[in-house]
């Protein structure tokens, strides 16, 4: 157990402090070198109704790199006990004509509440995407893996009145891992770009999916630079 | 630039270290009874019978030779738990059992793709056969929700059995009827906490079919929705459970699903009086439904819990009690 956090703590801290990739949807042929910031704001469906922001910065690389920061919490009466937060990047690896793949890779940390229980998990998502670009719009495809790694429980009274017994505490292996795969399009006009994705989950075993098993998210960049 | 790029390969392995190794064991989902609790078969001390080819977790109450009251819980997947306050006939002179139906509660789990309605019917034959002391001991059933289904579908098949049944809301004896009270109940109200409580932790939980620990946990973590502020089943709160049987809930949903079901063939045959309950505040059963269901018998009374919805043995026995001792009083 030791082990994992010590790794968690390493990737969270390499997260915050280095170089990463980028987990909002980028128009690479649009993006130009000179466009350090990159702001997002998104809403879609992402195991429920949610909502996010974003920060993006392109470093000064060869290969287009962007470290990002993002947030997001599902709908409901209290906004506060359920968010998920990424810290990573993306980078564009390869370009072939028009073609550009890359592959965004995050750290997770997430929680949630209801009234009998308090999950808050480290995790990773990492994919690779590709697709067409052109400079006012792009589609392309990914395909990728988000892992609960470890979670921490903590239960109600309302929990224990049931099940005395129950132990909180860290669990480990793995509580659990869906794959994700979809298709993105967008179109980008001076420093804007608004995109859509949507996509289809599914939990690691492959046979099971999760109670709603798709996602989708409207999203907007403002790339800030010239 | 150096310094980012080496940080940058370093953060790759430590992520996919996390992703491919995991960790050492420490405490773990799929052991028993660290989030759930342990069955009959993993904890001795427990009370069961074993029947049927399964150990399932049974308690009783009163003489063994007075007439019998078995107590079906509701589902599929939930426990006799929160319907203990029945216990209370014992008191009026009936021998009242109890049973966490299969795979369910603390008895024994099993896979997903065992159960069968057959089955479930089996059971309940053999846990009569286990507690009846003799041949002319007078049989009740008393049904809450799919337990009321199943007594139906014990009654459809064997009409000869039984001497009298109490049916408190039962989810519909056709595939048909579960579907229209299903619509009714279960309304999903995108934009709420009580939706998105039951689909944000999918993120956190996954389990592999008959990963029994761990899809229990999340069935258990999903009740909330059940009770949320405005339900229109007119559930007043939590009840107690002990433990959900998740893959049993899959399968009869599955089943229902693939081959659909219809308890009412032989209802019509089956002439001694029964008894529904409905509770007042359950705005998706109400009279209406309860008429529906109780015109598959020749002979039935209809009875209005008040102040309540479909809990109403727990939150409500007091309401409950003196409607169902009349009605078993009137057949002992």
């Amino acid at each position: 157990m030791k082990n994992i956090k010590l790794l968690v703590a390493i990737a969270i801290l390499l997260c915050s402090t280095a170089t990463d990739v980028f987990a909002q949807t980028v128009n690479w042929a649009s993006l130009k070198k000179k466009q350090r910031h990159i702001l997002n704001i998104n809403t879609g469906l992402d195991y429920g109704v949610t909502y996010g922001v974003g920060y993006g910065y392109q470093l000064k690389t060869k290969l287009p790199i962007i470290i990002n920061g993002e947030y997001s919490f599902p709908s409901g009466n209290n906004v506060v006990d359920d968010f998920k937060t990424k810290i990573g990047g993306s980078i564009r690896f390869a370009t072939v004509n028009n073609f550009q793949f890359s592959a965004k890779i995050h750290g997770v940390f997430r929680r949630y509440e209801n009234t009998l229980a308090r999950l808050v998990n480290f995790g990773s998502d990492m994919s690779v995407t590709a697709g067409y670009y052109k400079k006012k719009w792009y589609v392309a495809s990914e395909f990728g893996f988000d892992k609960a790694v470890v979670t921490h429980f903590k239960h109600s009274q309302v929990y224990k009145n049931n099940f005395p017994g129950v132990q909180d505490g860290w669990y480990e292996p793995s509580t659990g891992g869906n794959f994700y795969y979809g298709i993105q399009s967008g179109f980008s006009f001076e420093q804007h770009d608004v995109y859509l994705k949507a996509g289809r989950m599914v939990t690691q075993d492959f046979s099971t999916t999760p109670l709603f098993p798709f996602y989708l998210q409207l999203g907007y960049n403002l790339r800030i630079g010239k | 630039m150096k310094m980012m790029k080496t940080n940058l390969m370093l953060l790759a392995i430590a992520i996919t270290s996390i992703f491919f190794t995991g960790c050492k064991k420490e405490m773990n989902i799929s052991d028993a009874g660290n989030l759930v609790p342990k069955t009959v078969d993993q904890d001795p001390s427990l009370s069961s019978i074993s029947v049927n080819g399964t150990q399932l977790h049974s308690e009783t109450f009163g003489n063994p030779d007075s007439a019998m009251v078995i107590f079906l819980h509701g589902g599929p997947g939930s426990d006799y738990r929160n319907g203990l306050s029945v216990k209370q006939l014992a008191n009026n002179g009936y021998y009242v059992v109890f049973y966490d139906q299969r795979g369910t509660g603390l008895s024994k789990r099993h896979d997903r793709n065992s159960y069968a309605i057959q089955l479930y019917l089996d059971d309940l034959a053999a846990v009569i056969a286990h507690y009846r002391t003799s041949p002319t001991q007078k049989v009740f059933l008393f049904g809450h929700s799919w337990g009321a289904m199943v007594a139906a579908g014990y009654i459809n098949t064997y009409p000869n059995r039984i001497n009298g049944a109490i049916f408190a809301e039962a989810g519909g004896f056709t595939k048909k009827l579960l579907d229209e009270y299903g619509e009714a109940s279960r309304k999903l109200k995108l934009f709420s906490e009580a939706t998105n409580d039951i689909l944000y932790y999918d993120q956190f939980l996954t389990g592999k079919e008959n990963e029994h620990a761990m899809l229990d946990y999340k069935m258990a973590l999903i009740t909330p929705f059940a009770y949320a502020k405005g339900n229109s089943e007119g559930v007043e709160g939590p009840s107690p459970i002990w433990r959900y049987g998740a893959e049993v809930l899959q399968g009869f949903m599955k089943i229902a699903e693939d081959e659909g079901f219809d308890f009412t063939t032989n209802l019509s045959r089956y002439n001694t009086k029964v008894l529904f309950l409905y509770g007042e505040n359950n705005k998706s059963y109400g009279l209406p439904f309860a008429q529906k269901e109780a015109g598959y018998f020749p002979n039935a009374q209809i009875s209005k819990v008040n102040n309540t919805g479909h809990e109403m043995i727990y939150f409500k026995w007091n309401n409950v009690y003196p409607i169902v001792l009349p009605y078993l009083n009137s057949l002992k």
